[in-house]
């Protein structure tokens, strides 16, 4: 019980991972037609980008897109829903669809006229299901060694130090 | 927090917490204007016209490649009004580290109490102690004129033992200081636990180190803590209230403050000797002392009432009993002849009355002998007593920090 508790509060993504993750959104933005998208830790942590959607500040972005979501699952709460599993904002040009993946996650997705809301929304179903599976095995795997350096934290420090003093 | 080996990246998430218009979002205006263009990004704002935070304010900051791993702190801050107080809810899941921005005005401490409470009520509402999560309290606006003492923010507000920092985050004093530590705070946990299935917080015993006891005296070796001595201040300010309406925090000057450590001296003083003439108050006495002073109460008052609105604990007026039991029996003791040094010549009585005539009115010198006999008698008292401290502190090493009141 702890220990799934704190699993949920520190969020570990490997390289094993994140290739077949990455290589799941590829093909989503490929059938969808959508211009990008980004994984999003429900914290409010960006995980990764796929896409052409460089212009977007990715960190403000991934906290818009998690408080949004948060307060969309209050709302939900007060209609006697758990959550809302999809949201979708529209736009003049670009529009934006959110889609909470497990209970850990979201994808958001930028997409414009080339496509349409229902085949975004159709093939980020088929994603989501798969993204689940990945993060069902991770979480399950015994979870290895430790890979950061041993001094990280003394070395933050000292550069936040610095950072100040400029 | 989001470790991920893939990206090489930890991003850690900090929320600013604290009541009202306590200086959250300027913390982090302060943050975006010092820290270097290539360190930072956007701060987003979800403000209302009235430029208070409806949603949240946020500052993503970038620290670059450390030891191989780009490094991250995204700082958010909570709406501090009481009514938006899901949305605080919401801010806070997932955070790594908390900063409690509290408002050190007197007026804003109640504000800060319940602040500090719902903090810990959402914690717990994802499954996280207070004393478990990195917390720093920054005591904000120390620079206006109605901001209580730290000692004072500390014993009301910080009930977990918090590391706390000072700020005018308005001017940008203290603000870099109190990012660095809850950072810092973060970071050690990190470094304790990672990333494996032995993940558990740190005992709170565990990062905590016991705050060095400030004395404010020292009485041969009993040390006088400055809690305490802030403590027995309240206490004897409410005793001795005229009327039965105190605050909930007297402010002494510091002559005010002299004057009290002095009789609190005085009192550690008398309670030595006393040991070692193995003087006591017994229960019995005590409760005598008790009973003859509810009597006394104006109007029938009852004692719990009396306690209730002078803010006292009964064991307040009992030490206080005991105190006047022990100064009445080492008089006795010490002072020879003391009923013969007592007895008032009528000549004194005489001169007492026409001396202060205009405090007994109308009242001829017949009527008004007994106040002026109890009068008289109080001074002599006193003054025997002064001699008998002044004596004993004569024979005593006595230490006074004045700096620390």
């Amino acid at each position: 019980m702890k220990d799934d508790h704190l699993r949920q509060r520190r969020l570990v993504y490997y390289k094993e991972d994140l290739d077949q993750i990455e290589k799941l959104l590829d093909e989503f933005l490929k059938l969808s037609n959508a211009k990008g998208s980004f994984l999003i830790d429900k914290e409010g942590h960006l995980v990764t980008q796929r896409g052409a959607v460089q212009q977007i500040n990715p960190e403000t972005l991934s906290a818009l897109v998690a408080g949004a979501f948060a307060a969309t699952k209050e709302l939900a709460k007060l209609l006697g829903e758990t959550e809302f599993s999809v949201m979708f904002h529209q736009g003049t040009t670009d529009h934006i669809h959110i889609s909470i993946v497990g209970n850990r996650a979201i994808t958001a997705t930028i997409f414009d006229e080339k496509t349409t809301v229902g085949m975004v929304n159709l093939y980020s179903k088929e994603l989501n299901t798969k993204l689940e599976k990945i993060f069902d095995i991770a979480a399950r795997r015994v979870v290895k060694e430790q890979q950061m350096e041993p001094d990280y934290s003394e070395s933050v420090k000292d550069k936040l130090d610095n950072m100040f003093e400029d | 927090m989001q470790i991920n080996y893939a990206k090489k990246e930890v991003s850690c998430k900090l929320v600013y917490y604290g009541p009202g218009m306590s200086g959250k979002t300027t913390n982090l205006e302060i943050i975006h204007e010092k820290v270097p263009d290539q360190n930072k990004g956007e701060m987003t704002s979800i403000a209302t016209e009235g430029d208070r935070t409806l949603f949240f304010d946020f500052l993503p900051l970038d620290l670059g490649r450390v030891r191989g791993m780009t490094t991250k702190f995204q700082l958010y801050t909570v709406p501090g009004q009481i009514y938006y107080a899901s949305t605080r809810k919401l801010v806070l899941q997932g955070a790594d580290g908390v900063i409690f921005v509290a408002d050190s005005q007197e007026e804003k401490l109640a504000e800060n109490i319940e602040s500090f409470k719902d903090l810990e009520d959402n914690l717990a509402e994802y499954g996280v102690k207070i004393d478990e999560v990195p917390l720093v309290i920054q005591w904000n606006k120390r620079d206006l004129p109605t901001a209580m003492d730290v000692e004072e923010l500390e014993a009301k507000v910080n009930t977990v033992n918090a590391a706390t920092t000072t700020a005018i985050a308005a001017t940008g004093e203290g603000v870099l200081n109190t990012l660095k530590l809850a950072a810092s705070l973060v970071l050690d946990r990190l470094n304790a636990k990672t990333p494996g299935a032995d993940m558990a917080a740190p005992k709170a015993e565990d990062k905590k180190e016991p705050k060095p006891e400030v004395y404010v005296a020292k009485v041969n070796k009993d040390g006088i803590s400055r809690s305490y001595f802030n403590q027995y201040c309240q206490v004897q300010y409410r005793l001795s209230s005229k009327t039965d309406s105190v605050d909930d925090f007297k402010k002494f000057t510091l002559d005010e403050k002299k004057k009290l450590l002095e009789s609190l001296i005085n009192y550690v003083l008398l309670l030595q000797d006393a040991k070692k003439r193995n003087i006591q108050a017994s229960k019995a006495e005590i409760d005598t002392q008790i009973n003859t002073f509810t009597k006394k109460l104006s109007s029938g008052k009852s004692l719990e009432q009396y306690l209730k609105d002078r803010k006292l604990s009964l064991d307040n007026l009992r030490n206080e009993a005991t105190k006047n039991i022990i100064i009445g029996k080492i008089i006795k003791e010490v002072i020879p002849n003391l009923n013969a040094r007592l007895k008032i010549k009528e000549s004194e009585v005489q001169n007492f009355y026409s001396t202060n005539q205009d405090k007994f009115g109308d009242k001829d010198i017949d009527a008004a002998k007994p106040a002026v006999l109890a009068a008289i008698k109080n001074a002599r008292k006193r003054e025997l007593l002064s001699e008998f401290y002044n004596k004993l502190g004569r024979e005593t090493n006595i230490q006074i920090f004045h700096e620390k009141l």
